[in-house]
Order: structure tokens, then C-alpha cells, then sequence
């Protein structure tokens, strides 16, 4: 289980949300952006997981796969009315990912997220890991 | 970052950065603004998104951004460009996720204090009618097959399932149907999503508004337009639902590899596309097509919506409590149209991303009951404040491709609204100034505060100076439903 403390912040945005996010490696990147995302649409701390899911999912390149990992969760948070709280990622590698996602039901939303963007995204290897910025269109 | 300096005052509404400002420029970049929206544009990252939607290849003339511009993802919300399909691309990142999101007005036959009574019914009438919220339901749950009916037909799907009337058809852009619209280039996921949303508001900076006409500024337009002061009407904006999101999510990520494939270059991977010529473009443009269809339906279900909670509430009540529609169009859009550039007549691929078609009197696509004074053109203002109608003019087809704003624009981002308004506070404050309230979420309906946008009256100035479109009515709201 990914150590699931905060390692995301919004940042100003105009019209959509914009996260940043950092991770010690890309399987904590992606746990956080998750994370954050989630917070973003509830408040996380409130959904209890009952139900998990395994996602798999291979692209073309990192930031690919950064965006269909959370279009994936977004998908089938919506389809069932959950969000995704809870991310025990498998492998991440930079063009595979494969984790196990538990999610909960949500009785108050927060905000609808319509997508994940790939508005200047990049990931950055920093020093201490890897960090990148996700806009989402809400 | 450009700055101020950058650009060269053309005229008192224009502003122009050259082509030789970035090596990667196809064309020069023009911002359409007054002094005071051109000196705040510089707040964000707008500036910058418009410069690089000018690199596209296939751009003629300018890149542009209205008035009511802000930054957006990849293109700037109030871009506008039009790309030769001979040697240019279509961009999914320059429509946007909601593809198609526009407004529809309807026009009572009712003065304000004809309703004045069954304010509040007509409100919870209305709330229940048009659902909105959070991955909601909509009015109609269609079958695969009725789906896919929907996806190529559009609104005329609508006429033959009773769910519009030939004047609602014909008052709408494009007819409520675009052609080349192919439901197999959309996902099944998309499908899915689709199935269950027709006739739903949903949430974001989406609404349904009851609003008066407080003032006519043209008389005659007004008149073409069936609007007089003191009358009662009501607008819906919102746009494909789910199914649209989809679709451009889905697009936005297998035409990564297309630009790869055609050697594109582009300064932000979100302004991801492919040849129109090429088999992705064509297939992106055959869902997109899709996506705008479904909005059109969707708008219209909710029309009918409307129009049933008028007769449920007002119904023995009134003389005529029946909802006429005035205009619908789109402001998230790629479609081919006719326009001029340096005096040679060629279809151009237009991207409509947060703007809205505004053609003038005489064009072929406006309706013949409108075709002497010109297009409707709606502009919502912000939640709680004013909305225009407009009407275009010949000079929008010289300057903005028969384009004008689609709305005020966003200032402040959401956080920040969200710190300085409570939701509950600003939901007494509107009510207290008379306009009933309906939401879903405190939160969204903070994030949607007023001061969170430019003031509307500068954005329509400015369009009205222009010659773009002239201002044919003011509305006032009198009651807000928010998803």
C-alpha cells in the first residue's frame, strides 16, 4: 500500500482545477494525482472503500498513461457513483501500470470533473523523484 | 510570457502580436478587447495559449480571441481560428471536452407579473422538468439503436420522436444537425455514457435561467427575434454530456500518435490534432459530429422540459403559457464554412472554442425569419447578472469569421471564488434581490460567483464597438437553476 500523505496541491487556474503533484517514483505519482484528484470531487476522508477494482492499462508514453489511468478512474467512479480513495499501485513503469483501486460511494459531490487534460503536462524527474502539474476541464 | 509590449494597437478594439514574435507562428495573433480587458489579459496564461494556437498548420488569416477570453487547456476559452482543410488540421484540444456546449433562448408570451405569483412554482417546476447535478440522469433513456438515430439525425431525431417542433428546428444553428456525423468512430465507452444523459443540465458553469427582457436596444431586431421589454423567457446552456467528454478524451490521446505520424509540432500537447484530409481527422471530425448532434438534442429535450413545467404550473392560469424558441447555438464547435480571406471565397475549417457563430443579415444559414436583421446571437453573463441578446453583423465575416463572445469569461479561478464567497451567503444575497434560487451544490454555485468573471457589459461593448454583433436586449434573471 502506497503511503497515501498528501503530495499534491491545487494551484491557480482560471477556469479548471490544476494539481500539483510530486512522488518519490511514478507508482507514488500516480497514487497521489489519484488521491488528489479524488479530493478534488468529495471529501475523501468521508468515503469508507467497499469495492475495488484492477486496472490495467499500457500507452505510449508516461504522460499517456498518467491520463488514461485517471480517465480510467473517473469512468468507473461515475458509471457506479464512487470515488476512488484508496490505490495500491502493483507497477508503474513508464508505459505499463497495474494497481488495484478501492473506491466508495459518495452521497455529496464536490464538483463534476468532465476530464483530464493533457495541458502542458509533463513529468519532471526531479532530485527527489518525479513531479507534474494536471489540469482538469471541470 | 508575452507582455503588453508585445502587441501593436491596430485599432481601439484591436490588438496584434506579429507573426515574427515566435519562430513557431503561422500567422499573427489578434486579441479583440477594450483597454481595460486587453490590460487584464495578461493575469494568466491566456495570452500565451492564444500565440500558440497560431503554430497550427493549415491556420490562415489570424489566430483570434474575443473578448470574454481566459485560459483554458491548449486553446484559450474565446479562441477562434480558421484552418484551410487543404493543408491544414482539426484539433479535438480546439473544441474542448464539451463539444458543443451552447445556450438555446425560449421566448414566453407572458410580462413578469403574469408570472409574478407562480414565481416560486414555476421555479420547483422547472427544477424537477430539467434535471441537472452530478453524472445525473436525463429526461430520456435511449436504446443502442435509438442512439445511434439520435447521433446522425439530431434534432430532426427530436421532431420525429415529438420532442420538437419544426420551429424549433429550424431556429437553430446548422438545423440542429451537422452532416458527416458517424456514430462507429465513437467509442462504445462514449455510448454508454450517452444512453442515460439526454435532457440533462449538468453541473459546472452550466444553468437554466428565467430571466426578463429588462431593455430592447433595436427595436426591429427585437422584433425579428419575437422579444419585447417586461417579457419572460428562458435560457438553457449546456452541451453533450458525457458522451462528448468521451469523445474528445478519446480522441485527445489516440491523436497523440498522429501527431508523431504527420510530423506535426506543437508547443502544448493538448492542442493535439491530425490532417482533416487524413483517416484520424476524419474520423475524429465523424464522432465530433456526433457530439454536436447530441448537444442539439439535448438542449431540445430540455426545451420541452421547460415547456412542460409552464403548462404544469401556469396551465387555466394564463392566457398562453407556451415557450416559442428564439435561437439556439453552439460555442464549442469545429465545422467547415464559407468565409473570405484576402478576397478569395474558400471553405475553411472554423474552431469555435468558447465563442459563438454570429452571422450577419443576408447570409444563407440564417433563418428566413431572421434573415433581414441577422443571426441571434446569446450571450449569458454570469450567474445573477445581466445576459445579451445580439444580433450579427457583416463585419464579424471581415474580422472573426462570423464570430462573437459567447459569455462573460472567468477572472478568478475556482479556489478563489470559493474563498471569498460562501455559497449559502451568496444564495441569500440573490434571493433577497429577488432572483429565486435552485442548486445542487453550494460549492459549485460559489465557484460560479459573479466576481469570479468579467463584467458581461464590457464584453458586449466591446463586440458592439467591433461591429461584430449589436446589442438587441438586455435580460435580467429571475430565477437561477444550477446542476
Amino acid at each position: 500500500m502506497t503511503n497515501m500523505t498528501k503530495r499534491f496541491e491545487e494551484i491557480e487556474h482560471t477556469a479548471d482545477i490544476a494539481l500539483r503533484v510530486w512522488g518519490k517514483d511514478l507508482a507514488e505519482l500516480f497514487a497521489n494525482a489519484a488521491y488528489g484528484m479524488a479530493s478534488q470531487l468529495t471529501d475523501v476522508e468521508e468515503v469508507s472503500p467497499t469495492h475495488e477494482e484492477e486496472i490495467a492499462l499500457e500507452a505510449e508514453d508516461t504522460e499517456i498513461l498518467l491520463v488514461e489511468w485517471l480517465s480510467e478512474l473517473l469512468y468507473l467512479g461515475e458509471r457506479a457513483n464512487r470515488v476512488h480513495v484508496e490505490f495500491d499501485m502493483q507497477k508503474v513503469t513508464e508505459k505499463e501500470l497495474r494497481a488495484v483501486a478501492r473506491a466508495g460511494t459518495v452521497e455529496r459531490y464536490h464538483t463534476n470533473i468532465k476530464a483530464v487534460t493533457f495541458n502542458e503536462l509533463e513529468i519532471v524527474q526531479t532530485e527527489k523523484g518525479y513531479k507534474t502539474t494536471v489540469v482538469f476541464d471541470v | 510570457m508575452a507582455s503588453k509590449e508585445d502587441f501593436q494597437r491596430i485599432s481601439e478594439y484591436i490588438w496584434e502580436i506579429p507573426q515574427d514574435y515566435r519562430d513557431d507562428m503561422r500567422v499573427p495573433a489578434r486579441l479583440f478587447a477594450n483597454k481595460e480587458l486587453f490590460d487584464a489579459a495578461f493575469g494568466d496564461r491566456s495570452v500565451e495559449q492564444l500565440i500558440n494556437t497560431s503554430t497550427l498548420p493549415g491556420i490562415v488569416k489570424y489566430a483570434m480571441a474575443l473578448p470574454d477570453f481566459h485560459q483554458g487547456y491548449g486553446f484559450p476559452i474565446g479562441g477562434v481560428v480558421g484552418i484551410d482543410p487543404r493543408s491544414g488540421v482539426i484539433s479535438p484540444g480546439g473544441v474542448g471536452y464539451d463539444i458543443n456546449c451552447g445556450v438555446r433562448l425560449l421566448a414566453s408570451q407572458l410580462d413578469q407579473e403574469q408570472i409574478e405569483p407562480f414565481r416560486e412554482d414555476l421555479m420547483d417546476a422547472l427544477y424537477q422538468a430539467c434535471p441537472g447535478g452530478l453524472g445525473g440522469d436525463g429526461r430520456l433513456r435511449v436504446s443502442q439503436r435509438e442512439l445511434e438515430n439520435l447521433l446522425t439525425e439530431g434534432a430532426e431525431w427530436a421532431l420525429k420522436k415529438g420532442q420538437a417542433r419544426r420551429e424549433d428546428v429550424e431556429h437553430t444553428e446548422e438545423e440542429g444537425s451537422i452532416s458527416g456525423a458517424d456514430p462507429s468512430k465513437v467509442s462504445s465507452r462514449a455510448k454508454e455514457r450517452g444512453l442515460s444523459q439526454v435532457g440533462s443540465l449538468g453541473s459546472g458553469n452550466h444553468f437554466l435561467e428565467l430571466d426578463v427582457v429588462q431593455e430592447v436596444y433595436d427595436a426591429q431586431a427585437a422584433d425579428a427575434f419575437g422579444l419585447r421589454e417586461h417579457q419572460v423567457v428562458v435560457q438553457i446552456h449546456c452541451g453533450s454530456r458525457g458522451f462528448g467528454y468521451q469523445v474528445c478524451d478519446d480522441y485527445v490521446k489516440s491523436l497523440q500518435s498522429a501527431v508523431q505520424k504527420y510530423n506535426i509540432h506543437l508547443p502544448d500537447r493538448q492542442l493535439v490534432c491530425a490532417p482533416i484530409d487524413s483517416p484520424e481527422g476524419k474520423n475524429y471530425f465523424g464522432a465530433m459530429a456526433c457530439a454536436v448532434n447530441y448537444a442539439f438534442v439535448n438542449r431540445q429535450v430540455l426545451a420541452m422540459g421547460a415547456r412542460e413545467a409552464f403548462e404544469r404550473v401556469l396551465a387555466g392560469k394564463v392566457d398562453d403559457f407556451h415557450l416559442r424558441q428564439v435561437y439556439d447555438v453552439a460555442h464549442n464547435i469545429a465545422k467547415f464554412e464559407n468565409h473570405t480571406v484576402d478576397g478569395r471565397e474558400m471553405e475553411l475549417c472554423i474552431h469555435r472554442k468558447g465563442a459563438t457563430r454570429s452571422f450577419p443579415p443576408g447570409h444563407p444559414e440564417v433563418p428566413a425569419a431572421y434573415r433581414e436583421v441577422g443571426q441571434p446571437v446569446l450571450v449569458p453573463g454570469s450567474m445573477g447578472t445581466a445576459s445579451y441578446v445580439l444580433v450579427g453583423q457583416p463585419k464579424g465575416m471581415e474580422l472573426t469569421f462570423g464570430s462573437s463572445c459567447h459569455g462573460a469569461g472567468r477572472t478568478m479561478s475556482r479556489t478563489e471564488a470559493r474563498n471569498k464567497v460562501w455559497g449559502e451567503d451568496l444564495r441569500d444575497e440573490m434571493q433577497a434581490g429577488g432572483i429565486a434560487v435552485r442548486a445542487g451544490s453550494m460549492r459549485g454555485f460559489s465557484e460560479e460567483a459573479p466576481i469570479a468573471y468579467k463584467d458581461v457589459s464590457h464584453v458586449v461593448e466591446t463586440v458592439h464597438g467591433l461591429d461584430i454583433a449589436h446589442k438587441v436586449a438586455r435580460l435580467e434573471p429571475l430565477g437561477i437553476i444550477k446542476g
